[in-house]
């Protein structure tokens, strides 16, 4: 086990940067996952960390030891891909147990340790069978049991779970989070689903366009988002952005949207006057008396849940409720805004203010 | 049924020239071989002479030797091609300036006709005249003599085989790696595979399928080889390089032996099969046989 360290990391391809000095702090057994939408830079970071992707500039350390020049064979990491990258002629004991292999280890200490992490994944009986004779999620299951049988320092994973089918994702979250408990070893997960984060992550890192934009716990990065990008893309369904400007009544600071529609506040929280967006959570949105009056557009009933597009004047906003609604479409709903969880960002900066 | 009528009507066009051009030919070639036929010799009928062809060739000194040539011939050729095919399929798969370039001019070779490919390697060695012998002789002082020399002979039918024939491999091959997934290289640079280990372990079994029908391929050309060598040594000196399939054209045509050619011919076609089937069993039959166990 050891902390992963990321300092200043740059990378270029000829002239074109697309990492611009990124700060990472992996702490030693943490669940790091990276994330943000396709494109950022987080899988070229993962892959600089592996050592299949030459650093343009900064160092990248793993248990303090600088490992910009050093090869992929020597970092005493483990990666688990995509695609799995299973060996297709190897069968998934000889998958699992080739890195000690080449390493000239003894057979009796190679099947030990490959029958030891197919117990942990209930791979015993596939130990004799060839990737293409498993499913999608038996052939994830052995590329994470190759990785365990490593014992590596640090595991990589590479969007693990995005050739999987929904039902079979949500179960292997549970098995890789699970498999963090019980090894404790340091994890570094890239992913573009915001869900795979929130519910894995001891610690997430948002990046966007070759920079961080926020690092957090999850529940920080939902309750305080930094900026508008970090507050759209944690959570789900994504938050609502309605652009205009702060105002007073009454002696109390009100939003007022460029359509003229009045959002309350809780407490002073800007300039009078100054330009900004109001963000609210469809999930911090009720449906009662003494709300907004809004047309809705949508329902999108989930059976446990009914999800509402509608519009408050000229801006969309979308609630979630927990009631089964019989309203229609054209119809007008109050819709209830929680001013304690309405996030206020500059328009500007987008920066949270 | 209709759709079978048609079927068949689409096929019967394929149907036709193979029975014409492959499948008659070879059957009358069965049934010359167990006749003694010389047109021109004492006897010019066309006798039935109870496969006593077979059992002259089995004492033949002659064709046992032409097929220990040949064997060699092939085992030396094809194995160089592999190699170097391989290797020219890995430098393909690299990028450096004037690639493209060096790729058309490297296939070259494989549009030119066997029959101009050994005029042309006669003109460059022949003594006194070719190229090759001036310049061995000018720069390091070496007779290069192709009509006396068996081992030189021997060796020149290879290397012109190998200038003939690598393009085609490297090919192959380079489709084969171009066709890889990148992932599992990734992973075994991970697992801590060093260039020899992901050579061995990965690349080699990854484009196995597409070596074997490689091998396959040019093993059957070369055993086969005719008009290359014959342009080049005549299969001489002596005997030297008088491969199987100059051995039947020279007792079919020269000496108008059609029985005893047929059944060499037909024991050519048997001995290809068999080594081809031995190489499929040892490689490829055999694994999958533990694949499925």
């Amino acid at each position: 086990m050891a902390e992963v360290t990321v300092r200043k990391v740059e990378k270029r391809y000829g002239n074109v940067p697309v990492i611009h000095g990124v700060d990472v702090d992996i702490a030693d057994g943490e669940f790091v996952v990276l994330v943000g939408p396709s494109g950022c830079g987080k899988s070229t970071l993962l892959r600089m960390i592996a050592g299949l992707e030459a650093i343009s500039g900064g160092t990248v350390s793993i248990g303090g030891r600088v490992v910009n020049e050093i090869p992929p064979k020597d970092r005493d990491i483990a990666m688990v891909f995509q695609s799995y990258a299973l060996y297709p002629h190897k069968t998934v004991a000889e998958n699992m147990g080739f890195s000690l292999k080449i390493k000239g280890r003894p057979k009796a200490e190679i099947e030990a340790k490959v029958k030891r992490a197919a117990d942990i994944l209930d791979l015993g009986k596939l130990l004799g069978r060839y990737p293409r004779q498993l499913s999608g999620g038996q052939r994830q299951r052995v590329a994470m049991g190759r990785a365990i049988v490593r014992d590596p320092q640090v595991f990589l994973f590479d969007e693990p779970l995005s050739n999987l089918d929904a039902k079979l994702r949500v179960a292997m979250r549970v098995e890789i989070k699970e498999l963090h408990q019980r090894l404790g070893t340091t994890i570094v997960y890239v992913t573009h689903d915001q869900i795979e984060a929130m519910t894995m992550a001891d610690k997430i890192v948002v990046m966007k366009d070759g920079r961080v934009e926020q690092v957090g716990k999850p529940l920080d990065l939902y309750d305080n988002p930094g900026n508008v990008f970090v507050a759209g893309f944690i959570g789900s369904p994504a938050m609502n952005f309605i652009k205009g400007k702060i105002d007073t009544r009454d002696g109390q600071q009100i939003f007022v949207s460029n359509s003229g529609s009045v959002l309350p506040l809780a407490g002073a929280r800007a300039q009078p006057g100054q330009p900004v967006i109001y963000g609210i959570r469809p999930e911090h949105i009720d449906i009662g008396p003494g709300g907004l009056p809004a047309r809705v557009s949508v329902l999108e009933p989930t059976g446990s849940e009914t999800q509402v597009f509608a519009k408050l004047g000229e801006d969309s906003i979308d609630a979630i409720v927990k009631d089964r609604l019989t309203v229609r479409p054209g119809e007008d709903l109050m819709l209830r805004i929680d001013p304690r969880h309405a996030h206020i960002f500059d328009a500007k900066t987008s920066a949270r203010v | 049924m209709r759709s079978n009528a048609v079927g068949w009507l689409l096929l019967a066009p394929t149907i036709v020239i193979l029975a014409i051009f492959g499948i008659m030919p070879f059957v009358y070639v069965l049934y010359v071989a167990f006749h003694q036929w010389n047109p021109f010799g004492a006897n010019p009928l066309m006798i039935y002479n109870n496969g006593d062809n077979f059992r002259r060739l089995v004492f033949d000194q002659e064709f046992l030797t032409s097929i220990a040539f040949t064997l060699k011939f092939a085992f030396f050729a094809v194995a160089s091609e592999i190699v170097l095919g391989y290797l020219l399929a890995q430098l393909f798969m690299k990028e450096f300036p004037g690639k493209g370039f060096f790729r058309t001019i490297h296939t070259l070779p494989l549009i030119v006709a066997p029959i101009v490919v050994g005029s042309v390697w006669r003109l460059m060695t022949t003594p006194s005249i070719g190229i090759i012998p001036y310049l061995l002789k000018s720069w390091f002082g070496i007779d290069m003599n192709i009509g006396r020399d068996a081992n030189v002979a021997f060796a020149l039918t290879v290397i012109m085989d190998i200038w003939h024939w690598t393009p085609l491999v490297t090919l192959t091959l380079l489709a084969a790696l171009v066709s890889l997934p990148k992932e599992p290289f990734e992973q075994a640079q991970i697992d801590g595979a060093n260039r020899w280990q992901i050579f061995w372990h990965i690349t080699l079994p990854m484009i196995r399928p597409a070596i074997l029908a490689t091998v396959f391929i040019r093993l059957m050309d070369a055993l086969r080889t005719v008009d290359e060598v014959w342009m080049l040594t005549g299969g001489g000196p002596g005997a030297a390089t008088r491969y199987v399939g100059l051995h039947i054209w020279k007792l079919v045509f020269p000496k108008t032996d059609y029985g005893y050619g047929s059944a060499v011919s037909v024991i050519v076609l048997y001995l290809t099969l068999v080594m081809c089937w031995l190489l499929y069993v040892g490689l490829v039959a055999r694994r999958d046989q533990k694949r499925t166990a």
